[in-house]
């Protein structure tokens, strides 16, 4: 799956600008990006519902736009909002979505149940549509992927309004369907999500791909590399951060009221030193949290910008 | 093929579901005729011979452009409760979801149409096979045609619901009162008739009338009308099957 300089324009806006970016054959591809980001408008493009203003877009080799039908038989979205059908059953839509794409009738059936089951839908199967929970419809949303296995596979935020044991669940199909050889793309703002699932990810921000790469090397790519968070019994002094600084080494430190955060290359080199120099400047250390950064620090880095508004 | 008639058997599942809906609107076009148009008739039957199987015939022509209407407005209602995304999705070709929608509405006029048809026949005692079949005919050219035209006309709801409805209703008022559908076109005053001949019912009802053997005097040539209810239905199919392709996308989002 390829796109080339893919622009989408509404009005004045614009939702993509100039977009490249590529896809492997048998990758989970998240897309991390807040809301407005072109996500969503970049995937309504590779599956054809919506046509760009310019540039081009591939996916197994079929133009988007000149073989529309050919594509969207290769393909399969589990959309954003989970599309009503609302009074039908979840069961007759997996029907009706199973038989769109010539799925074997013999095995229909118990393809359905077994999907329906692993997504904690079958006690819901006669239920309306409209009588679905939020999470039930986006697991539906899921299930009609899960039955058709396309060789691409899209996911836009295939988790919002699903509970924690419901996430886990669906992250382990989209998963498991890689294994089974489909390409998969997911857009998503969350970051847990991104980092549960993605072989690759790519930033997008204001419609532009600003990164793309695994998650080790994006994390890599900050300066410093592991994060220290320190507490003190007593507020940080400034004497404090300037004896922390002259440790030496690649640090990058912040303080707010009795907390330090240090971006550090290696964090088993300066602990010691730090633990040393505040003991030596009678600093009592209270707590010690070393962590790797995460997606949103990535995010940050790289944009200027948190991927999620702070309240 | 067999997914455009899988999407279509999908659709008509669900009108047939609706069962109470074409109940009722039988029973309203019952209503109509037995009280309405036979006291019509009695009014005007001293110019007009039969004007009970004329006025039948109208009302059936107007069922006809009410089920047109649904289609479009289904279609749109597929738009706005996030359907038309889903079913943009699916591996058919624009022109083939589009066929899909015509089925449906072929179906829905055929179901509420037949049955009056069938009553009004053997009401005026002119119940023959091959009239009821020349007549269903008829009104299905003149029904793609209504639909090709709801269709062609959804792309407004894109922007407003509410000016799509708007539209829709005047649309409406001028297409059906501006029509043969209850006057014949030799009846109707020289400020009123211009008008009516560019109403598709005009030739709807005309040419349905005309096939069921109604006296030619009160009715346009019956070969124009043919040609001319043919051709709405295709010009407005095939505009609406570019509008589909070329214009109407299944959601905007960022």
């Amino acid at each position: 799956m390829e796109t080339l300089d893919l622009s989408k324009r509404y009005g004045k806006t614009d939702a993509l600008r100039g977009l490249n970016f590529t896809v492997n054959e048998g990758e989970i591809m998240v897309i991390l990006g807040p809301n407005g980001s072109g996500k969503t408008t970049l995937l309504m493009i590779l599956c054809t519902i919506l046509k760009p203003t310019s540039g081009t877009a591939k996916v197994v080799g079929i133009d988007v736009v000149e073989e529309g039908t050919k594509v969207r038989e290769v393909m399969g979205i589990a959309f954003q909002e989970a599309r009503g059908f609302w009074r039908h059953k979840p069961s007759s839509i997996l029907r009706f979505h199973a038989s769109m794409f010539d799925i074997d009738p013999a095995k229909r059936q118990d393809l359905i149940e077994r999907t329906m089951k692993d997504l904690e839908l079958w006690e819901s199967r006669d239920k309306m549509f409209m009588h679905l929970s939020g999470g039930q419809a986006k697991r539906l949303e899921t299930a009609k992927v899960l039955i058709q296995q396309p060789k691409l596979a899209i996911f836009d935020e295939p988790t919002s309004q699903v509970d924690l044991r419901g996430k886990r669940k669906i992250w382990d199909k989209i998963r498991e369907l890689r294994d089974q050889g489909s390409t998969i793309i997911v857009a998503t703002n969350e970051v847990r999500e991104a980092e549960y699932l993605a072989d690759r990810v790519t930033i997008l921000h204001q419609g532009q791909r600003i990164v793309c790469d695994t998650i080790p090397k994006l994390k890599d790519a900050i300066a410093g590399g592991d994060i220290v968070e320190v507490d003190f019994e007593d507020p940080v002094s400034r004497k404090l951060v300037d004896d922390l600084n002259g440790l030496g080494g690649d640090v990058s430190l912040s303080s707010e009221g009795n907390q330090l955060r240090a971006k550090v290359s290696r964090a088993e080199d300066w602990v010691p030193k730090m633990t040393s120099a505040s003991y030596i400047a009678g600093a009592k250390i209270a707590s010690i949290r070393i962590t790797e950064p995460s997606l949103d620090d990535v995010f940050l880095h790289f944009t200027g910008k948190a991927l999620v508004d702070q309240p | 093929m067999n997914r455009v008639l899988t999407l279509a058997a999908y659709n008509v599942r669900i009108l047939l579901s609706e069962r109470t809906w074409f109940v009722l609107a039988w029973a309203l076009f019952g209503l109509q005729i037995a009280v309405y148009g036979s006291l019509m008739s009695k009014l005007v039957s001293t110019t007009v011979p039969n004007y009970l199987f004329f006025y039948g015939v109208g009302l059936m022509v107007i069922t006809v452009f009410d089920s047109g209407a649904d289609v479009g407005r289904h279609f749109v209602e597929h738009a706005h409760e996030g359907e038309l995304p889903y079913f943009l999705s699916l591996p058919v070709s624009r022109g083939g979801f589009l066929a899909a929608q015509a089925i449906y509405g072929v179906a829905n006029t055929m179901i509420k149409v037949l049955p009056p048809l069938i009553g009004v026949l053997w009401f005026v005692g002119d119940l023959t096979v091959q009239g009821a079949v020349f007549a269903l005919i008829s009104m299905f050219l003149l029904g793609l045609g209504i639909t090709g035209i709801m269709v062609s006309m959804s792309f407004i709801a894109f922007k407003s619901v509410d000016i799509y409805s708007a539209f829709l209703a005047g649309l409406s008022a001028l297409i059906v009162r501006f029509s043969t559908v209850f006057y014949p076109l030799i009846f109707m005053p020289s400020f009123y008739s211009p008008i009516s001949v560019f109403s598709p019912l005009t030739y709807g009802a005309d040419l349905t009338r005309w096939v069921l053997g109604f006296d030619s005097n009160f009715l346009i040539n019956p070969i124009f009308a043919a040609a001319v209810v043919t051709g709405v239905a295709v010009g407005t199919l095939s505009l609406s099957a570019r509008i589909v392709d070329k214009v109407i996308e299944g959601v905007k989002a960022a």
